[in-house]
């Protein structure tokens, strides 16, 4: 098969993984030097396809062939997709083509599982070791991690990489029992505890050679079973917390080709995905709990952002001067993001801050206004009702995307 | 009224702005413009001699902060840098922060001329020239890009971090900047020859990279607003997947969007992965064991 048809089903078949971020690999030069490929923690997207998503690496399974029979996935053993392997050689020559372009800031490789979860691991390993080592190639490296892959296995691929991952995909035992019966939670997040060991073994060792400077990831499937939102949210935190995980990468599940009865034939739930994103940024950055966003059950609302619905939940916090408030406390007002709270921290130094500041700074004051103080301004809904509230700051909803089979 | 023209050239701008503060002249009294002044009534006057008696100190992020709101393409373009200088240097630091009228056009400025320089790391396509034509040239690669704004000299060294030794040309309409694998040179009028090369760069292998455009699209996530949101029209004419955007929505909306599968591929054979022995015999000795009735 020529390889401009296998990189067709290839990337065809890599496209369920959402994942594709090139930042926070160390900075990495090639100026004057033989090779190619530099890295300096900014992340580029090259282009955008037609769904909004970034292209930012090379996104390609090194083979579709796989053992595994996952409901949810389009390379399942039973699915009657078209196949094809690459050779590493040939995804090198892809990726360096790509590179010299300008298309690309670096490789991202996955694979289907074929003979056993080490051999695909080594195949994996082989192309990044080619990459560095005997293309001098400095660009950005994502590998795939094969759970029940040897440990010293994971250990190696972590020394070539910028960053590992492992993919949950489903959140719950009782998931993947039904879904993914040849996967399991225990091997999953024993990989991720390798990957974190790795990690930790080099933190304050400047000297040592760098194990995924750019971190591990993970992604977990929405839409696919019965998962609540708060069940993917905790799931999450304890990621952060037990593994040090960079990110969480939540896919909504898309119907995919040749669909088993399992998995829903529905349009992806974009918004819902859209909104575990948002409170999960609020995880990360705003210093939230997921037990202050969801309760132990349900779905975050569809109609409002998770932080203007915290606020709404919580309004004996409010409304907050602005010019006094401490800068945490600052950044959970809704339509404030944390660059306006650094600016405001700035201005506040200079001088008492003024509603019209907010609106230079572009703070969203719609969302704002009924929880702020300034000092020319007191919010005159203050006593309004929450609920009130929230029928005037809903947004409004696009009417449910309609398939053809709809 | 003193009319002054820097030629968009920030290193100029400095020095005749230093010399105004140092006069005391205020922004009111002065204009940069090009050609023919746009106020009638102003009478002309030279920029005056000499330092001048002001002392001003201004803080060293204030003049790279002028330096990179420069670069922007605009109305005003030197005249709101004065007044911000001349404000900070009066001892109004407000001037300069983000939450005040003039600071914040100033910032609104430096972010895109950022989001400008971060474009031209994203979206220049450098065409490989073949062999002969490298030797001839003494260039490897080669891309025509149109910035919006002057970010072409700042931003271009990014490239020589990631090519290496390769020799690389990037042609604008106005200006242009080449290596040759171990120094740069910037040209403010860009030579007609280079222009001319890259706008007419043949490129047979351009193919693989548009396959995997069509390929790694979704259509059952499909999302042109978002995708213009990042991607701005004005680019598409300069990337070779500019006109795969058009065609893929419409397939997309035209029945590819209910599973996530390209079209190319949906077309081709499939083709199931038969089990293993293993997974056959551990199918098998469990299906024994399900027969076979719990122990004690």
């Amino acid at each position: 098969m020529q390889l401009i048809a296998k990189l067709g089903i290839l990337a065809d078949a890599a496209k369920y993984d959402a994942s594709c971020a090139s930042s926070g690999a160390p900075k990495r030069s090639s100026r004057g030097r033989d090779g190619l490929g530099a890295t300096d923690g900014m992340g580029i997207c090259h282009s955008y396809t037609p769904d909004g998503r970034c292209v930012s690496l090379l996104k390609v399974l090194l083979t579709n062939f796989c053992l595994y029979d996952c409901q949810y996935c389009v390379n399942r053993r039973s699915s009657n997709v078209p196949r094809a392997r690459f050779t590493p050689e040939e995804v090198v020559r892809l990726t360096l083509d790509f590179y010299r372009r300008n298309c690309i800031s670096g490789l991202f490789l996955s694979s289907g599982i074929i003979r056993s979860a080490d051999y695909t691991m080594e195949q994996l390993i082989r192309v990044a070791r080619l990459l560095r080592e005997e293309h001098n190639f400095r660009g950005y490296i994502h590998l795939k991690t094969i759970p029940d892959a040897d440990p010293l296995l994971i250990e190696e691929a972590g020394r070539l990489a910028d960053r590992l991952s492992v993919n949950i995909e489903l959140p719950t035992d009782a998931s993947l029992k039904l879904l993914a019966p040849e996967k399991q939670a225990s091997t999953i997040r024993q990989a991720m505890g390798v990957i974190y060991q790795g990690q930790q073994a080099v933190a304050n060792e400047p000297r040592a050679p760098r194990f995924t400077p750019a971190g591990q990831s993970t992604q977990v499937i929405v839409g696919a079973d019965a998962t609540d939102d708060s069940t993917l949210l905790r799931n999450a935190e304890s990621l952060y917390q037990g593994f040090g995980l960079k990110r969480v990468y939540y896919s909504a599940f898309s119907p995919i080709p040749d669909s088993p009865g399992s998995v829903p034939l529905a349009a992806p739930p974009l918004l819902r995905e859209h909104r575990l994103y948002q409170a999960d940024f609020l995880l990360r950055g705003y210093g939230y709990k997921a037990g202050e966003l969801l309760g132990e059950v349900g779905n975050l609302a569809l109609d409002i952002d998770p932080k203007l619905a915290w606020a709404l939940a919580n309004r004996e916090v409010f409304p907050l001067d602005v010019n006094r408030a401490e800068p945490a406390l600052l950044a959970r007002i809704p339509g404030i993001g944390l660059r306006s709270v650094q600016r405001l921290v700035a201005l506040r130094r200079e001088r008492r801050i003024r509603y019209d500041d907010l609106i230079q700074l572009r703070c969203v004051l719609d969302k704002a206004r009924p929880f702020i103080v300034t000092s020319d301004y007191r919010p005159a809904q203050a006593e309004l009702r929450s609920g009130l509230l929230r029928a005037r700051l809903r947004e409004p909803q696009a009417p449910v995307q309609m398939g053809l089979w709809g | 009224m003193i009319a002054l023209d820097c030629e968009d050239c920030f290193a100029t701008w400095r020095d005749q702005a230093r010399r105004l503060l140092g006069h005391g002249i205020d922004p009111a009294e002065v204009t940069w413009g090009q050609g023919p002044m746009d106020d009638l009534l102003a009478v002309p006057a030279p920029l005056p001699e000499g330092d001048g008696p002001f002392r001003a100190r201004i803080p060293a992020a204030l003049l790279a902060q002028l330096e990179q709101a420069s670069r922007y393409r605009g109305e005003q373009r030197w005249n709101l840098l004065y007044e911000v200088l001349w404000r900070v240097a009066h001892g109004d630091r407000t001037a300069m922060l983000a939450g005040e009228r003039l600071g914040s056009e100033l910032h609104r400025r430096i972010k895109q001329v950022s989001r400008e320089a971060h474009h031209l790391h994203a979206f220049v396509r450098f065409v490989p020239l073949p062999e002969a034509l490298a030797e001839t040239l003494q260039l490897d690669l080669i891309a025509w890009h149109e910035p919006a704004h002057d970010i072409l000299d700042s931003a271009s060294g990014h490239f020589a971090e990631r090519l290496g030794r390769q020799r690389w040309l990037i042609a604008t309409p106005r200006d242009g900047i080449r290596y040759d694998g171990k120094a740069l040179d910037y040209q403010r009028n860009c030579p007609p020859q280079w222009q001319d090369w890259a706008r007419n760069a043949e490129d047979p292998g351009a193919e693989l990279w548009l396959t995997y455009y069509r390929n790694i699209f979704n259509p059952a996530r499909l999302n042109p607003d978002a995708l213009r949101q990042h991607l701005p029209g004005r680019f598409w004419r300069n990337l070779p997947e500019g006109p795969l955007i058009p065609q893929l929505v419409g397939q997309a909306r035209h029945g590819k969007q209910r599973d996530g599968q390209a079209l190319e591929v949906g077309m081709q054979r499939g083709k199931q992965v038969a089990k293993t022995a293993g997974q056959m015999a551990a199918e098998l000795s469990a299906q024994r064991l399900a027969k076979t009735p719990a122990a004690g």
